[in-house]
C-alpha cells in the first residue's frame, strides 16, 4: 500500500486515468448527443472512432512534421463527419419511424461493413501512427514519468468539452439541439427544421468521435475491432451518466477512466468485471442513469396507430399441423444421406434455431429487446461442460440440469432488468451479459479462465444410447430442440402468449386489463433464459470443448440477427434466419474473410427493405400468390385468430 | 354523516409535481349505477385525478375507496380486478392484434387463464363466445377479423370502450370517450353508454369536452378548477351555479 502514497506513482496513475476518461469523453459524448436528438443508440459510433483512427493513419503517411500532424488531427474527424452525413442520409433517415430496434440493427449493419471495409483497405494487421517529435517523448512530474502526448490529451479534452458547452448552451443551434433532446414534440411543433437538425447532430457527433480516434490513434495502435472494443465501453458510459445528458457522459468516462486504472493496480484479475459491476449497480439503484430521467417514450400504440403504411403485419393465419410435419421428416431423412461434416453443420442450425426461436419469445412476442442471452447460453454450456468433466453424470442429466440453471440465472437478472424498458432494458441485459462473461473468463480454478473447457466427455445416454458419433448427436439435437420448439409453440399460442403479446403492443393498457406486466415479462425471461440454457448445453455436447467467447456479447447479437433476418412476427422466422445465419456463416468463412461485410449487406437490406424478415415477406406474397390457387391455401393454411 | 357510502369514495385526494400542486383536497362521490362527469378547463386535473383513481400513481395524501375498501396506492393490475375499467384519453387498444383478439385477451385476463402458457387460445370456446358477445354490444362483431390498426377512430374508442368492458366491471372509468370522434360517431358512443349503464347497472364517471354530452347523460357533474372542486352537483345545479359559470362554462350552458 506504500507505494500508493508515492507521489510519482500516484501521479502518474491519475494523469494515466484522466486520459483514459478524456478518450472515453470524446467519444461518449457525441454517442449520447446523438441519442439525445435523435433517439438513436447508434452501435456504429465505434466504428467511427475507429475510421478517426484509420484516417488520421492514412494522412500521417503523406503529411509529416508538427504541422502535418495538426492538420491531420483536424482533417480526420472532418472525414468521419462526411461519412456520417452519408450515413445519416442515405440510410438512417429512411427508418426514423420504425420501431427502436431497426434502427438499433441498421447502426450494428454498419459496425459489420465498416469493420470489413477497413480491414479491406487498411489490411488486417495493428498499425500504430508516428507522433511528431515535440509530443513524443515524455517528462517528469512530480517524479514520475509522463508521455507528453499524454499531457496533450489531457489537456485538449477538457477544451473540447467546453467547446461542446459553449456550442450547446450559448448558440442558437445549440439551443434547439437541447430543446429538441428534452422535447422532440415540442420542438416539432415549433417548426424546427427537424431533417437538417438530425443531419447535423449526427455528423458533429460523429466528428466527436473521429476526433477520438484520431487523438487515440497515436497513443493506442489500430486495428479493425478496435471500434466494437471501444462501443461497448461507451455504452456502459453513456448508460451510467444517463442517456442523452451530457454530463451524464462527463461523469460516466471520469468514473469509469478511474475505475479501470484503479482496478488494473488492485485486482488485476477483475479489472473487466468492474465496470459492468458499477453498471448494474447504477442501474439498479437509478434506473434512467446518474444524471438521465425517465424518456418521454411515446406510447407504442400512439406510435403504430400513426405508421399504418409502415405496419408489418403479423401473419394471421397458422400452418396446418400435416405441413408443418414436411421440416420434420425433412430434418429426419436428410441427414442420413449427408456426409458427417453437414451432420455436423445441421447440428450447428438446429442448436442455433432453438437459441432464435426462444429469443423471440421475448423480442417477437412480448416485444423485450434482450442483448444478454448469451449469458444463459453459457450458463447452460458451462453446466454441462462442468458436470461432464468434475463429475461422472450422463450426458443427459446434464442436459436436462442445463435450463435449469439457466432458468435461475435468467430469474435473477430478469428480475433486475424487467423495471427497465426499450434501450435502457436491452443495455442492462448487456452489461449483465458481460459481467457473467467477465466472471468466467477469470475464475480459472473453476471454468478454466479463457483456456476454456476441453474434451468434455460424451456419455452414453441410459439404455446404452450411443451419442458420440455426428449422425447420433444430430439426432439426439433434434429429438431435444423438436421437443423444445414445440413447447415454445404452445407458449406463444396460448392464452399466456395472447397476453405476452398484448404487452408487446401496449402495456400499459395490458396493466389496465388486469396483468401484472412485470410478472408476465419475468416470466418470459425466464422461459427464454430455459431455452437459451438448453441450446448452450447441446453446444457443449456437440463441440465437446467450450470457451468463453461463447458468453461475449457478441454471441448476443446472434439470435437477434437471425430473427431480424427471418422475420420476428412469425413463429418459424427465428428458425428461418438461423438456417441462413449459420450457413453463411460456414461457407463465406471459407470464400471470403469478409463475410460479415456480407451480413451487414444482408442485414442493411433486410432492415431496408423486407423489416418483416424473410419469412414474413413469403407470407405477404404467398397470401397473394395463393389467392389464385385458393384449393393450395385451403390445404396448406388453416386461418386462425391467433398469430 | 349518516350519508350511505357511495360506490366510489374520493376523499381529500392532494397531488403535486414538483412544485405544481395539480389536485387540492379533492372530495366527492360517486353512487352506485349514477353516471358521473368530471369537467373542467384544461389543466384543471381531471387527467390527473383519472390517473390516481386508477392506481397509475398515489395521491399525496387523501384515500380513494372503492366499494369500501381503499384502493389509492394500489397498483393498476389490482385495482382492475376489483371491478373497474378504464378507458384512455389517446386511443389505447392493441394495435397489431385483431378485433376479436384485443377482447379475447381481456377476456383471458379477467378468467385469469392467461397464466395458461400450454393450452391453445382456440381453444377457448366460451371465451370466444363471449368475446363475440362483448364486440356484439359495441357492434364491433362484424369486423372481429379486421387488424385493430385499420379501423377507424370510431371503432378504435369503440373497441377500447369494449376492452374495458370485458371484465365486467362495476365501474367504467372513460377518459374522454368521444375526443376525436364525429358527431355522429359521438352521439352513437353516448347512446351506446347510456344503454350499457342502463341495463347492467353499471356506474360511470367520465371527463369530457363537449357539453353537449356532459349535460345529454350525467346524472351528476363535479367541476375542477385548478385542481379543487368548485362546484358537485346535479346538471341544472351546475349549470345554475354562478360560479361555474364564471369560471368555466361563460356562455356556453345558456344555449
Amino acid at each position: 500500500m506504500a507505494a500508493f502514497f508515492d507521489v510519482s506513482f500516484l501521479t502518474v496513475q491519475v494523469l494515466s486515468a484522466l486520459r483514459q476518461a478524456a478518450f472515453l469523453f470524446l467519444i461518449s459524448s457525441g454517442l449520447t448527443l446523438v441519442f439525445g436528438v435523435l433517439n438513436i443508440l447508434n452501435f456504429a459510433h465505434g466504428s467511427l472512432y475507429m475510421l478517426g483512427a484509420y484516417f488520421i493513419y492514412a494522412l500521417t503517411l503523406h503529411l509529416t512534421g508538427p504541422a502535418g500532424f495538426v492538420i491531420a488531427l483536424l482533417a480526420a474527424p472532418l472525414g468521419v463527419a462526411l461519412v456520417a452525413v452519408v450515413i445519416e442520409m442515405g440510410l438512417l433517415r429512411r427508418i426514423y419511424i420504425q420501431e427502436e430496434i431497426y434502427q438499433l440493427l441498421l447502426t450494428y449493419a454498419l459496425v459489420l461493413i465498416i469493420h470489413d471495409m477497413a480491414k479491406i483497405v487498411f489490411g488486417p494487421e495493428f498499425k500504430s501512427i508516428p507522433k511528431p517529435r515535440a509530443i513524443g517523448g515524455a517528462v517528469t512530474i512530480f517524479g514520475g514519468t509522463v508521455p507528453v502526448y499524454t499531457l496533450v490529451v489531457v489537456v485538449l479534452a477538457p477544451l473540447v468539452a467546453l467547446l461542446l458547452w459553449y456550442l450547446l448552451y450559448r448558440t442558437r443551434t445549440g439551443k434547439i439541439v437541447r430543446a429538441t433532446s428534452s422535447d422532440r414534440e415540442m420542438a416539432d411543433a415549433l417548426g424546427i427544421n427537424m431533417s437538417a437538425l438530425f443531419t447535423l447532430v449526427f455528423a458533429f457527433g460523429a466528428m466527436l468521435a473521429g476526433f477520438g480516434g484520431a487523438l487515440a490513434g497515436p497513443a493506442r495502435t489500430v486495428f479493425p475491432s478496435v471500434g466494437t472494443e471501444v462501443i461497448i465501453e461507451c455504452f456502459v458510459v453513456v448508460v451510467i451518466g444517463g442517456l442523452g445528458n451530457l454530463w451524464g457522459a462527463l461523469v460516466g468516462s471520469l468514473l469509469i477512466g478511474t475505475l479501470e486504472t484503479v482496478g488494473i493496480i488492485v485486482f488485476p484479475e477483475f479489472e473487466m468485471s468492474f465496470i459492468y459491476l458499477l453498471m448494474v449497480v447504477v442501474l439498479i439503484l437509478r434506473p434512467w442513469g446518474l444524471f438521465g430521467r425517465p424518456l418521454k417514450v411515446k406510447a407504442l400504440a400512439e406510435k403504430n396507430l400513426g405508421m399504418e403504411a409502415q405496419e408489418i403485419s403479423p401473419v394471421h393465419f397458422s400452418v396446418r399441423p400435416l405441413v408443418r410435419m414436411i421440416p420434420l421428416v425433412l430434418l429426419l431423412i436428410v441427414p442420413l444421406f449427408a456426409g458427417r461434416y453437414y451432420q455436423y453443420l445441421l447440428t450447428q442450425i438446429l442448436i442455433a434455431s432453438l437459441m432464435a426461436v426462444a429469443f423471440n419469445l421475448l423480442l417477437g412476442t412480448t416485444g423485450l429487446l434482450s442483448f444478454g442471452q448469451a449469458a444463459f447460453y453459457g450458463a447452460g454450456a458451462y453446466t454441462v461442460g462442468l458436470l461432464a468433466t468434475k463429475t461422472g453424470i450422463g450426458s443427459l442429466s446434464s442436459l436436462l440440469l442445463a435450463p435449469l440453471v439457466a432458468m435461475v440465472v435468467a430469474g435473477i437478472i430478469g428480475f433486475f432488468c424487467i423495471r427497465l424498458s426499450g434501450v435502457h432494458f436491452a443495455m442492462l441485459t448487456l452489461a449483465f451479459g458481460q459481467l457473467v462473461f467477465a466472471i468466467i473468463y477469470k475464475w480459472y480454478n473453476f471454468t478454466g479462465g479463457d483456456n476454456g473447457i476441453q474434451g468434455i466427455p460424451v456419455r452414453p445416454l441410459p439404455g446404452g444410447i450411443d451419442i458420440g458419433s455426428n449422425l447420433s448427436m444430430y439426432y439426439f439435437a433434434l429429438a431435444a430442440v423438436a421437443v423444445a420448439v414445440e413447447i415454445l409453440r404452445r407458449i406463444r399460442s396460448s392464452p399466456f402468449g395472447a397476453t405476452l403479446k398484448a404487452i408487446r403492443e401496449n402495456n400499459q393498457r395490458a396493466e389496465y386489463l388486469g396483468v401484472n406486466v412485470k410478472l408476465y415479462q419475468w416470466t418470459a425471461f425466464v422461459i427464454a433464459g430455459a431455452f437459451t440454457g438448453l441450446a448452450g448445453g447441446l453446444y457443449a455436447l456437440m463441440e465437446k470443448s467450450i470457451s468463453p467467447d461463447i458468453i461475449l456479447w457478441t454471441k448476443s447479437a446472434e439470435p437477434v440477427l437471425m430473427t431480424i433476418i427471418g422475420g420476428i412476427y412469425s413463429f418459424a422466422g427465428p428458425a428461418v434466419g438461423a438456417v441462413v445465419f449459420i450457413v453463411l456463416n460456414s461457407y463465406l468463412v471459407a470464400w471470403t474473410e469478409n463475410w460479415a461485410l456480407v451480413l451487414g449487406l444482408i442485414l442493411l437490406a433486410m432492415v431496408l427493405m423486407l423489416p418483416g424478415g424473410a419469412v414474413g415477406f413469403v407470407n405477404e406474397k404467398a397470401r397473394g400468390a395463393f389467392g389464385k390457387m385458393g384449393w393450395v391455401r385451403r390445404w396448406a393454411f388453416s386461418k386462425s385468430g391467433a398469430s | 354523516m349518516g350519508a350511505p357510502m357511495g360506490l366510489l369514495e374520493i376523499r381529500g385526494v392532494v397531488k403535486s409535481f414538483g412544485g405544481l400542486r395539480a389536485l387540492q383536497d379533492v372530495t366527492f362521490s360517486v353512487g352506485q349505477g349514477e353516471i358521473r362527469a368530471i369537467i373542467g378547463p384544461n389543466g384543471a386535473g381531471k387527467s390527473t385525478l383519472f390517473n390516481v383513481m386508477t392506481g397509475l400513481f398515489p395521491p399525496d395524501s387523501g384515500e380513494v375507496v372503492f366499494g369500501g375498501e381503499r384502493i389509492s396506492g394500489v397498483p393498476p393490475h389490482r385495482i382492475i380486478r376489483k371491478g373497474i375499467g378504464r378507458s384512455f384519453q389517446i386511443t389505447n387498444i392493441f394495435p397489431r392484434m385483431t378485433v376479436f383478439e384485443n377482447v379475447q385477451v381481456a377476456l383471458f385476463a379477467h378468467h385469469r387463464s392467461s397464466r395458461d402458457p400450454l393450452g391453445m387460445a382456440r381453444r377457448y370456446p366460451s371465451v370466444a363466445a363471449e368475446t363475440l358477445d362483448v364486440l356484439r354490444q359495441v357492434d364491433l362483431a362484424e369486423k372481429h377479423e379486421l387488424s385493430a390498426s385499420i379501423l377507424s377512430h370510431g371503432d378504435q374508442k369503440r373497441l377500447e370502450i369494449a376492452i374495458s368492458l370485458a371484465s365486467r366491471p362495476r365501474l367504467l372509468m372513460l377518459d374522454e370517450p368521444t375526443a376525436g370522434m364525429s358527431r355522429f360517431e359521438s352521439r352513437e358512443t353516448v347512446e351506446l353508454l347510456r344503454g350499457i349503464s342502463r341495463e347492467q347497472g353499471l356506474t360511470l364517471v367520465f371527463t369530457e369536452h363537449d357539453m353537449d354530452i356532459v349535460f345529454g347523460i350525467s346524472e351528476k357533474i363535479v367541476v375542477l378548477q385548478q385542481g379543487a372542486v368548485i362546484a358537485d352537483g346535479t346538471p341544472a345545479e351546475i349549470k345554475a351555479n354562478p360560479q361555474v359559470r364564471k369560471a368555466y362554462l361563460g356562455e356556453e350552458i345558456q344555449a
